[in-house]
């Protein structure tokens, strides 16, 4: 047991990875009923476990709010237990937080039933319940455990040999040489059988961890190779994790797969690309013109049972004379990202530019906000001639320049559109705006940095029949 | 301090007992081996219905005040006879660490270092491995051993005083005695719950596992108390234990604060249906009124056969009794599902597993008597050196 503690307090096994790379929590913003509620809820890292929630209500007559999770896309019968009741905050009455125990491993639904003044309001959020990292112990934790795990076994072998020693005794007397004798001889069949014990434990305990870990999370990969001089096929590769496969992929606005192909280290190139699926099962994509060197692959796909996963990867290519971006593919440009620490212009062609209402206030880590995005013509005007961009005002990708996060967000959120249709099965349309013109040259997207650090950010509108790409950088402090 | 002077320690073979009672301290192992059993009874109904609890839930309170009774009883005995040259029990204890109390007492105590230690454990194994919903895991295992322990401290406790004590408070210890042994045979079933579930009782495996907990401790504690109907006793209090509790809690209501729910549910969920256990209990009984002159091993391998066979004679058919629409109420219970148990599983449709084919059957089979020979020998031998038990 005590070479276990060590163990696991040396050596620990990380994979923050989920849906989005190093980007665990669930940013939804939408409206239960007549409520507009900005909902963050940030999944266990073990599972069974805690989820925290928080809500933030935009409208300001809410009186209470229940959370309760439910299975998302269970066939069988399946009842709500008691709803928790979120507590609100003290300094802000608009303002919920909550805990819910995600019980099994797959996906969730994180439903919230708002009461207020102008009456009841459901929404319900998706939510992947994946192990993603078995926590170590505390030094004082296994310290403790040690020495009571010390005591337990001397205290055993002692009491052993006092019971033959003792024990069987008539008041009063005292223990001759061969009792005294015959208790040690126990102490030390004791002792072996306490060693005995301990192995077992240890191997109980052992079996009981590898049978976890199995449980942890192992992201999907992409394998990329540039055939026929600008073609490129991307293997999607499994690295094996409970019973997922590959072939139960579902069309998020309208595609398999959402590729980002990122120049990296200087992300100074972006192309939001979507690759088709041929029989091979791998995916394919005719690449546009582009500069040699090195580059990250993002994949964002959604299985049937609404969780999103990101399949990373990352390939050279020679310089490729490849063929124009067609339908919604897009691709953009900005300065090297060292160049360019805190940018919230992007300049874009004929005058346009995209511009990041970041406010004056210091960014910081794990605290969920709006990133408010503007399109604004030559004469600094919104723009007035907005079209939806995949059913949606925009589409973001936020990157670490580190690369230890990437995160593909809508205006909805950080949840794959097919998730959300999960938890309202009788629309159609679920997650999707379904205006077509006089459309706003603003989009907003819920999200949070996970962690500090420097970031990119990638925002992509649609006006007049084209994509514009802005690109963005944000110094996040812990 | 008056009870040790008047109470038991003057039962000894030097002193006649003037006023015959049964110490406090006893009486607080027992109320603290009562308060494990309905705790733990309580905290699994719990989990299976409510699902989510904090520390301080009555099911956990309970638990606690086992650990709490123990250590008052436990560290007074041991702390007035080490600290206290005059104390009476000080020539009827043993030394350990510098300490001197009756061994019980420090098998009490280790108990209950051991339920302590599991707590920060547990802890642990949550935050690293998620909520283990079942009994047999690592922490869990300790708490039990902790909870075992404060059980046979209790026994030995019990068995010291009754070894030394004669007349009626011989009688009363000897009662006590016996309804421990009851409240270990309780504990040892429910480690075994999750693996000796009604769907399981048509497998010879089934049978092997309780031939593995039961028999030792039916024949450890008849053998011990020399009391005819020892064993009959012990099961008899397992079977009203768990038959109380089981028809006491769903008469309480219950309602599921964890997802998924696949079974509603508004009561608590109660452990089931006591297993048969006095029916083999009574003929191990008749058996060693009967094998007096034998030797231990004669002994035990004649009652593991008979164990096996008259408990798979009575329990089988009950099984199939308990999942038929007659079972399915208050009384025998077999209507109450976990809040999780979804309506696919065995269990909600009242199935069992298939018995083991060919080879297996009969390895299984085997196995059964053979570990029911091994642990009642086992049994008989902890009961032969309880027997001599004076500190």
């Amino acid at each position: 047991m005590k070479l276990k503690l060590l163990s696991v307090c040396m050596a620990v096994a990380a994979l923050p990875l989920l849906a989005h790379v190093g980007s665990p929590d669930v940013f939804f913003e939408g409206n239960a009923g007549p409520y507009r509620l900005l909902i963050t809820i940030r999944p266990p890292q073990a599972v069974p476990g805690v989820a925290e929630i928080e809500i933030r209500s935009a409208t300001p007559d809410v009186r209470q709010i229940h959370i309760v999770p439910l299975r998302l896309g269970y066939k069988g019968a399946q009842f709500s237990p008691i709803a928790d009741s979120a507590t609100p905050s003290h300094d802000d009455p608009q303002f919920y937080t909550g805990n819910l125990w995600l019980m099994q491993t797959g996906s969730w639904q994180v439903q919230v039933d708002v009461d207020g003044a102008q009456g009841p309001g459901r929404v319900s959020v998706p939510v992947p319940a994946l192990a993603t990292k078995i926590a170590g112990m505390q030094k004082a934790v296994a310290g403790t455990l040690i020495f009571l795990g010390l005591v337990l076994c001397f205290g055993l072998v002692s009491i052993a040999g006092a019971a033959v020693r003792d024990a069987m005794l008539e008041p009063g007397k005292q223990p001759d040489a061969a009792r005294l004798r015959r208790s040690r001889a126990v102490m030390v069949i004791t002792a072996v059988l306490v060693c005995a014990a301990l192995y077992f434990g240890n191997s109980w305990w052992s079996s009981d961890a590898s049978f976890y870990s199995r449980n942890i999370y192992k992201p999907l990969q992409l394998k990329p190779s540039v055939v026929d001089g600008n073609r490129l096929v991307l293997e999607l590769q499994n690295p094996g994790w409970l019973n997922r496969s590959t072939d139960d992929l579902v069309p998020d606005h309208n595609h398999l797969m959402h590729l980002y192909v990122i120049h990296v280290p200087e992300m100074d190139l972006v192309w939001h690309l979507h690759p088709e699926r041929g029989t091979d099962g791998n995916f394919e994509q005719h690449l546009p013109d582009m500069p040699a060197g090195h580059y990250a692959l993002y994949g964002d796909v959604v299985h049937a049972i609404g969780i999103g996963e990101t399949a990373t990867g990352e390939i050279d290519v020679p310089a490729i004379a490849g063929t124009p971006l067609m339908g919604d593919d897009a691709g953009g440009s900005g300065p090297p990202v060292a160049a360019s620490p805190a940018r919230t212009v992007s300049p874009l062609p004929n005058g346009y530019r995209m511009v990041w209402e970041r406010g004056d206030g210091k960014l910081r880590a794990r605290q969920p906000q709006e990133f408010r995005f503007r399109l604004e013509d030559a004469q600094g005007k919104p723009a007035t001639d907005m079209e939806l961009y995949m059913g949606m005002l925009g589409h973001a990708a936020f990157v670490s320049t580190d690369r230890s996060v990437f995160a593909h967000v809508h205006p909805s959120g950080s949840v794959p559109m097919p998730a959300i249709a999960l938890t309202q099965p009788d629309n159609p349309h679920a997650g999707h705006m379904m205006m077509e013109s006089g459309l706003p040259a603003e989009a907003m997207f819920p999200w949070g940095f996970p962690k500090a650090g420097q970031y990119r950010i990638f925002v992509q509108m649609k006006r007049a029949g084209e994509i514009s790409t802005g690109v963005f950088d944000a110094a996040v402090e812990p | 301090m008056s009870s040790l002077a008047t109470g038991v320690e003057r039962t000894t073979a030097e002193t006649p007992v003037s006023q015959p009672h049964v110490p406090w301290y006893i009486w607080c192992s027992v109320a603290a081996v009562t308060f494990a059993i309905v705790g733990t009874h309580w905290d699994i109904s719990w989990h299976r219905s409510i699902g989510r609890d904090t520390f301080w839930t009555p099911a956990h309170i309970a638990i606690h005040l086992c650990g709490v009774l123990a250590g008052i009883s436990c560290g007074y005995l041991v702390l007035s006879t080490t600290f206290n040259p005059l104390s009476p029990l000080r020539d009827c204890s043993v030394w350990l660490w510098g300490f001197r109390g009756p061994l019980g007492a420090f098998i009490a105590a280790w108990g209950g270092i051991a339920m302590i230690t599991s707590a920060p454990f547990d802890n642990w194994w949550h935050d690293a491995y998620g909520l283990d919903v079942k009994i047999l895991s690592p922490p869990h295992m300790v708490l039990a051993l902790g909870i075992f322990a404060v059980h046979a401290g209790a026994l030995i406790l019990i068995l010291g005083q009754m070894n030394r004590a004669t007349g009626e408070l011989h009688d009363h210890l000897r009662t006590m005695f016996l309804y421990i042994g009851g409240m270990i045979l309780v504990i040892l079933t429910i480690v075994q719950m999750e693996i000796t579930q009604r769907a399981l009782m048509h497998q010879a495996h089934f049978y092997r596992l309780l031939a593995l907990t039961a028999p030792p401790v039916l024949a450890g504690v008849a053998r011990a108390s020399k009391f005819k109907w020892a064993a009959t006793t012990v099961a008899g209090v397992y079977f009203g234990m768990v038959f109380l509790i089981g028809r006491i809690l769903p008469l309480f209501p219950a309602e599921p604060k964890l997802g998924p729910v696949y079974h509603q549910l508004h009561q608590f969920t109660p452990p089931e249906f006591p297993m048969l256990l006095i029916v083999p209990a009574f003929v191990l009984d008749l058996i060693w009124q009967r094998t007096k002159g034998w030797g231990t091993l004669k002994q035990a391998m004649v009652s593991g056969v008979a164990f096996v066979t008259v408990f798979a004679i009575v329990q089988w058919p009950f099984a199939t009794f308990l999942s038929s629409p007659a079972a399915r109420n208050w009384f025998f219970g077999s209507k109450y599902f976990g809040y999780y148990v979804s309506e696919a599983s065995i269990l909600a449709r009242w199935g069992f597993l298939p018995l083991e084919k060919g080879a297996d059957l009969w390895q299984e089979a085997g196995l059964a008597v053979l570990t029911a020979m091994i642990t009642t020998w086992l049994g008989l031998q902890w009961g032969n050196w309880m027997q001599r038990i004076r500190r």
